[in-house]
């Protein structure tokens, strides 16, 4: 029994940090200054 | 009978919907492009043509299967058959027969960080070798050069980095697994050896160059709050923020996938290591493969003038530099390490109950997706698929049908564009992929460093680098130049961008569209 508590609070814990990073993903943003891009990326 | 065969497909189901999902928008019509991964219309079939062979023989192999299935459904297959692939391979690895840790395994090897960076980074080539990885682990484990050299089939089409990630781990379960202590690492050595050879010939033929720079340029890096170390463990730590999955570094669930990394070692660690125990031979030898890996990420991150002094002493050790990537036998341990803990918290109880089993089962099997959540959906719409302008199509056509020799420069002068019509992505030239002939481009590497400065990393092909210097020199004119270096074709993609085509008089525009300009000297 404390096996499946254990799991649906890690589950319930991880699925509302889910949630959350999901909507700060998603959410809109101030789009990014449209310049030529030519570096392979940044550190 | 029918619930047998279904447990046994789950892991390769789960891995399935697993690829579906993160590929998402990637699926649509028309080609995936962002970074290393360009694929283009009717790939040329061309061996290697100059400068490092980075993209051998996997471009070859693409241009294969592009005769027999359009190139759009070839790159779906082979980004959807990677997660297949890998997810089955970590599922495989798992000793027992209970599906939980199994289908567990598999979801945490088709959906970790160091997938999706690389993926974001567009190296579907190394991927290629990363899901082949648990198949080339079990048979290193099993003994039999031809059971190896099967399992290295995806590894030796994607090259270079892909045979190295497997030598890293083939040789050492080669060496500890197996009772032939001897014979079993001189075979593994000798599989590894062949199928290197295509690309392995044209890289020493090649006179390629590496600046040591590229250390500081390509180390790991923390892309979380716990620093290189914690990155590196949790399985990213890639050298490129833009190949981070969004939103990865969010406190709450960085720490859950550092919690998750550890406990999933741990559990590794626990198993039991030699075939006399439990049939997980491959054990200690994947152990050792880990650790290393690891060792050389940080070497990069921690003592980068050790691996500037090595490749300054011989080019061979250039691939050191990204020392990241030769850490996915570590994903391989944690996949493993983390199947076995979810089937512990799965087991049966002793009332039978089947809540014991069903929630700790769900729960586990979801893990690796709740603690990145964001790399659903194209890694929330980074990854998507275009379609060529036409004027791509247009000068390929021209460029390939021509029967004169002569190789084609592709400018603008760099090496990546940020094309609007693909979203602003960054992605390689294109043109280094369209043409049946030597192109040459700028295989400098930009890379931007704190405070807005830049970081060259000096291009690998010595021709290049000759005809950038030519370039660089003054506004004078340059057909005579390009024409004594064997030039016969100029593509300029970005019209606007550039006034390059007063500096060659004489040339005639072959083709001239919104998109690209082609002369011919």
């Amino acid at each position: 029994m404390v096996r499946v508590l254990a799991a649906l609070v890690v589950g319930v814990v991880l699925a509302i940090g889910a949630s959350v990073g999901v909507v700060n993903v998603v959410a809109p943003s101030p789009e990014p200054p449209n310049k030529p891009l030519y570096n392979y990326g940044n550190r | 009978m029918r619930a047998h065969r279904l447990a046994r497909l789950a892991p390769g189901l789960a891995a399935l919907v697993a690829g579906l999902l993160v590929l998402g928008p990637a699926l649509g019509p028309g080609f995936v492009l962002r970074y290393d991964m360009v694929f283009v219309p009717e790939p040329p079939v061309t061996w290697s043509t100059g400068g490092f062979p980075r993209a051998v023989p996997s471009d070859l192999v693409v241009a294969l299967l592009a005769h027999v299935l359009p190139a759009p459904a070839v790159q779906k297959l082979i980004l959807v058959g990677i997660f297949v692939l890998a997810g089955c391979g970590a599922a495989a690895l798992v000793p027992g027969n209970r599906v939980i840790p199994r289908l567990a395994a598999a979801v945490f090897y088709a959906w970790n960080a160091y997938l999706a960076q690389r993926l974001l980074l567009g190296q579907w080539a190394l991927l290629l070798g990363f899901a082949g990885l648990p198949w080339a682990v079990r048979a290193a484990a099993r003994g039999g050069p031809w059971r190896l050299a099967l399992a290295l089939i995806p590894a030796a089409v994607g090259g270079f980095q892909a045979m190295l990630v497997s030598a890293l781990a083939v040789l050492p379960v080669a060496a500890t697994g197996s009772s032939r202590r001897f014979r079993a690492p001189l075979e593994a050595l000798a599989v590894l050896a062949v199928l290197s050879l295509p690309w392995a010939v044209p890289a020493s033929l090649s006179h390629a160059v590496t600046d040591p720079a590229g250390v500081d340029a390509f180390a790991a890096r923390a892309d979380g709050p716990f620093g290189t170390l914690g990155s590196l463990l949790s399985l990213g730590g890639i050298w490129n923020a833009q190949a981070d999955v969004p939103g990865q570094a969010a406190w709450v669930l960085a720490g859950a996938r550092l919690l998750v990394a550890v406990t999933a070692i741990l559990a590794f660690v626990r198993l039991p290591r030699t075939a006399d125990d439990a049939g997980v031979p491959y054990g200690k030898g994947l152990l050792i493969a880990a650790s290393a890996g690891l060792a050389i990420a940080l070497a990069g991150a921690y003592a980068p003038g050790v691996l500037k002094g090595m490749i300054g002493l011989w080019p061979g050790f250039g691939p050191l530099r990204d020392g990241q990537l030769y850490i996915a036998p570590l994903v391989l341990v944690q996949a493993v390490g983390f199947g076995m803990l979810a089937g512990r918290f799965s087991r049966p109880d002793a009332a039978g109950r089947r809540a014991a089993v069903f929630v700790p089962a769900v729960v586990g099997v979801l893990l690796p997706v709740l603690v990145l959540p964001t790399l659903a959906w194209g890694a929330s719409g980074r990854l998507a698929a275009v379609e060529y302008p036409d004027d791509w199509r247009r000068v390929q056509e021209i460029v390939n049908g021509d029967p004169r020799p002569g190789a084609l420069i592709s400018l603008p002068w760099g090496a990546h564009r940020a094309f609007p019509w693909n979203g602003g992505r960054v992605i390689l030239d294109p043109a280094t992929k369209l043409f049946a002939r030597r192109v040459i481009w700028d295989d400098t590497l930009l890379v931007g460093l704190a405070g807005g400065r830049l970081l060259r990393v000096p291009g690998e092909d010595l021709l290049g680098r000759r005809i950038g210097v030519a370039i660089g020199a003054g506004g004078g004119p340059l057909t005579s130049i390009l024409r004594a270096a064997g030039i016969r074709y100029v593509l300029i993609a970005g019209r606007d961008d550039n006034v390059f085509p007063s500096r060659l008089p004489g040339a005639i525009p072959a083709f001239v569209g919104a998109e690209v300009l082609l002369l011919r000297l």
